[in-house]
């Protein structure tokens, strides 16, 4: 039996213990590395070794926690579990929980990664610390005494049952992919995660003993782990998205695994393998996932669709006729009297590639503009300017999110930007800003003439007292103050945004996107302050705020123009439904990217009460149909930017749509809506003369006389992103006409390039000019 | 050079400056200046003068003009600039959308 390392660790109080940051565990074990085969000859095939029952109530914490564990199975599967295998027994007689770790609170896994327990999970949230993730591999000179004892522990049980692999693994190693096929038709949910991540792991290559054991860890996790929660093999290693939810379910699996790792030692080759499948297939249902998808193909779905569909198109209006347009089309460029396969529809398209594909160059000779070398030279010698007077400001602009981006914005130059009495500072990114620096430099500025201030990604500086001392130092302070933009500050509350309000009196645009602590009642307060003015609010993932209290608020900003409820998860139906018949008529962009509630109902409502509206983003709302589209096409005439991903939309009814509002469209995103192809592609190249920009991401169906067709006659596209079209050749590539156009997504765009960004030359308000008088 | 092929660019301290109208055609701020179905005094003239433009960024700018054709047609160059003309540059650049 291997010696237990029992040096007692003081045990930290949970309230005390702060949010950790990621730190390395790189401190050296007292004992040697041992190779695994001289440790496999000195363990015995039994039980996993005892340890100290020290601390009992931690002991009975974990074991009171782990108990719970079977019983809530189909909660656990819907967490991708990690499904680690060493668990902790829940009914075995000898409690093997590493005390001193529990005591600790943390669980060194083998990534390094530090684990809180669960029993301390309860009052923590954040639970995980990355470690090194390096030290995936078992490299054991990594870990301390006392996480050694435990990591000792684990190693074994899986050495334990690696020795019982190690004939079988050669041929059980291309198996481990299909094994999880098993899982799948289980598991179709979480397998798309899953999947993948063995992929990775499986592909690794680390040297070749690791490997084995990898899959060989891979495998067994595999088998083990539809007992507990179909977790496949997703392996502690290499995982960086750890989430609290997903540490539970590693807990859990690691409690119930054990029961099965002491009957599994004894078993050997293929029997094991069966009679998990067995399992899995028993147990399968329990875990089983349903997506979205799945539910569309339920035959419930089916039957009402076309019924609803059917009922849309009949009604007299744009749609329809656009419909009947579609629908004509089709039978006469068709004339077999059943229905062409879509591949022959979309082969069906004639575009001439450009014939001089052998004379052009590939690449053409574009040099870069004055301004932009000038922006490279200064980016690289920032802190040699002595001054940024009478720089216009769309330059600095220009010059902070190249420096930003880059990572080479000093704190000189944020002096730079507050020096003299700017009217506009904008910053993408505040991460590297400390609190004393911003401090520092807000507390100087002359902030009388500033209009527009952005401050994203301030979550580090800004906080309820900063504020305080720098941007709310007096009533008033700011106040020109027309676009505030202070995203991801996530230690503001309501009360550093009263603050906030009452020093800018004649704010128009405020961001708060990702201000996770503001609740509705700031929202409240600012609606009250500035209820004729305000007229764009984001309020992007802020899940503090309840829709259903802050509606209310949101109702007495008359003019509110634009409004971002993005991924705000209590949006539903009914909140569209109540903000948007009373103040839709003003409103001109709508966001409701990935509030998933929202349905049929609620497009139609804005269809019908939002004349002007301009910008409608409806990205990851899988639960709309077809109809949505046809609302939208016979109401929202004004609409020149549509944003769609993953809904699941028909070919025909977006063709319709286009149709339609072809000729005012500019920008379009059909990212991942997976059934475009033919109509579309004919309705575009007819009427989409307007449209600058296209995302056709992910949309399979199609072939490069689409594309090709698409891109030569849209003359005005400058931006076409093709991520995930793998279906793309250099037919269309170097075969279309269109020279400004340029293509992101495929091999050899540049990085963030697709990463929308600001226009340096726009005003402080999107659609709006600020006239000062009002004041 | 024939003076229809050519352009006269003025700095803020007189010095003139003879340049081929393909090369100054790539500021489209002057490209609009002589072509523009308007009458811009320019245009009669031919000559264009930039009283915020110093000579020293004013020579670079043609420099640069001349750069910029002969990149577009096959010979990739660097363009070096002195960093402590740069920020003049850029605002000079800026202003000639160029």
């Amino acid at each position: 039996m291997v010696p237990t390392k029992t040096t007692p660790k003081s045990s930290k109080t949970v309230d005390s213990m702060p949010p950790h940051t990621p730190n390395q565990t790189n401190e050296p074990s007292s004992l040697p590395t041992r190779r695994r085969s001289l440790r496999l000859a000195s363990i015995p095939n039994s039980d996993p070794p005892q340890c100290d029952a020290g601390d009992d109530s931690a002991a009975t914490a974990t074991a009171v926690r782990v108990s719970n564990d079977p019983n809530s199975g189909p909660t656990g599967g819907a967490f991708s579990g990690k499904g680690r295998r060493k668990g902790r027994s829940d009914d075995s007689p000898t409690v093997t929980v590493k005390l001193d770790d529990s005591v600790k609170g943390f669980l060194n896994l083998r990534s390094g990664k530090k684990v809180l327990k669960r029993g301390m999970e309860a009052s923590q949230d954040n639970a995980v610390t990355n470690g090194d993730p390096g030290s995936g591999s078992a490299k054991r000179g990594r870990k301390t005494r006392t996480q050694k004892s435990q990591e000792e522990e684990e190693e074994e049980e899986e050495e334990q049952i690696c020795e019982a692999d190690v004939d079988a693994v050669k041929i059980e190693k291309q198996n481990i992919a299909e094994g999880l096929e098993h899982f799948d038709s289980g598991n179709r949910g979480k397998r798309k995660l899953d999947g993948h991540a063995v992929n990775v792991e499986v592909g690794s290559t680390v040297a070749g003993a690791r490997k084995l054991s990898r899959e060989e860890k891979g495998k067994s996790v595999a088998h083990e782990a539809p007992l507990e929660n179909g977790s496949g093999a997703k392996l502690h290693s290499e995982e960086r998205n750890a989430v609290p939810v997903q540490v539970r379910a590693r807990e859990r699996s690691r409690n119930t695994n054990n029961n099965n790792n002491n009957g599994n030692q004894r078993e050997h080759g293929s029997n094991r393998m069966e009679r998990f499948r067995d399992i899995a297939r028993e147990n399968a249902l329990r875990f089983a996932h349903f997506t979205a998808e799945e539910e569309e193909n339920t035959n419930d779905n089916s039957v009402s669709e076309p019924e609803v569909e059917h009922e849309i198109e009949d009604w007299p209006g744009p749609f329809s006729t656009a419909m009947k347009i579609i629908r004509d089309r089709e039978k006469k460029d068709f004339q077999t009297g059943c229905r062409p396969s879509e591949r022959s529809l979309v082969e069906s398209i004639k575009w001439v590639p450009k014939g001089n594909q052998a004379l052009t160059s590939g690449k053409l000779l574009v040099p870069s503009s004055l301004q932009e070398l000038c922006l490279k030279i200064l980016a690289r010698n920032v802190d040699n300017i002595a001054s940024l007077d009478s720089v216009p400001d769309s330059l600095r602009h220009r010059l902070s999110q190249l420096l930003c981006d880059s990572g080479r914005i000093t704190d000189h130059f944020l002096e730079l930007l507050v020096g003299g009495s700017p009217t506009e500072i904008r910053l993408r990114n505040c991460s590297w800003l400390s609190e004393e620096q911003f401090t520092k430099c807000f507390q100087m500025c002359d902030t009388a003439n500033l209009m527009v201030l952005q401050l994203d990604q301030c979550g580090r500086c800004l906080a309820d007292y900063v504020i305080h001392t720098t941007l709310a130092q007096s009533r008033g302070h700011l106040p020109r103050l027309t676009s505030l933009s202070i995203t991801g500050a996530c230690r503001l509350s309501d009360i550093g945004l009263r603050a906030l309000v009452s020093s800018a009196p004649a704010l128009r645009s405020v961001n708060l996107s990702r201000c996770s602590l503001l609740t509705s009642s700031g929202i409240f307060h600012l609606a009250e302050s500035l209820k004729p003015l305000l007229k764009e609010l984001y309020l992007d993932e802020c899940n503090g705020i309840d829709t259903e209290l802050v509606l209310p608020a949101l109702l007495e900003l008359e003019h509110l123009e634009v409004l971002s409820v993005a991924s705000v998860k209590t949006v539903n139906d009914d909140f569209v439904k109540n903000y948007v018949t009373a103040r839709g008529h003003n409103l001109k962009e709508l966001i409701l990217h990935n509030c998933v509630n929202v349905t049929d109902a609620s497009i139609k409502i804005i269809a019908e009460h939002c004349p002007g509206l301009c910008v409608l983003d409806l990205m990851h709302l899988e639960k709309l149909t077809d109809v949505s589209i046809g609302h939208l096409t016979n109401r929202c005439h004004a609409l020149h930017t549509l944003k769609l991903c993953r809904n699941p939309f028909s070919d025909e009814v977006i063709a319709a749509f286009v149709e339609t509002s072809g000729e005012s469209l500019q920008e379009l995103s059909l990212n991942s809506v997976k059934k475009v192809g033919y109509h579309t592609t004919l309705s575009l190249a007819n009427h989409a003369k307007n449209l600058h920009t296209l995302d056709l991401s992910w949309c399979r169906n199609l072939t490069d006389n689409a594309l090709g067709l698409i891109v030569d006659r849209c003359l005005s596209l400058i931006s076409l992103n093709l991520f995930g079209c793998t279906q793309v050749t250099d037919v269309f590539l170097k075969g279309h006409s269109n020279m400004r156009l340029q293509i992101i997504g495929l091999q050899n765009s540049p990085l963030l390039q697709h990463v929308k960004v600001p226009d340096p030359h726009q005003g402080a308000l999107n659609y709006s000019s600020v006239s000062m008088d009002c004041v | 050079m024939k003076k229809e092929d050519t352009v006269k660019l003025i700095s803020a301290e007189g010095f003139e400056f003879v340049i081929d109208k393909e090369a100054a055609m790539v500021s489209q701020t002057i490209h609009n200046m002589l072509t523009s179905p308007g009458s811009f005094a320019e245009r009669q003239h031919g000559e264009v003068t930039f009283p915020e433009i110093s000579t020293t960024i004013l020579e670079k700018i043609c420099q640069y003009f001349y750069w910029h054709l002969q990149f577009a047609s096959g010979k990739e160059t660097e363009f070096p600039i002195e960093p402590e003309l740069t920020l003049e540059l850029m605002m000079a650049a800026n202003y000639l959308h160029t």
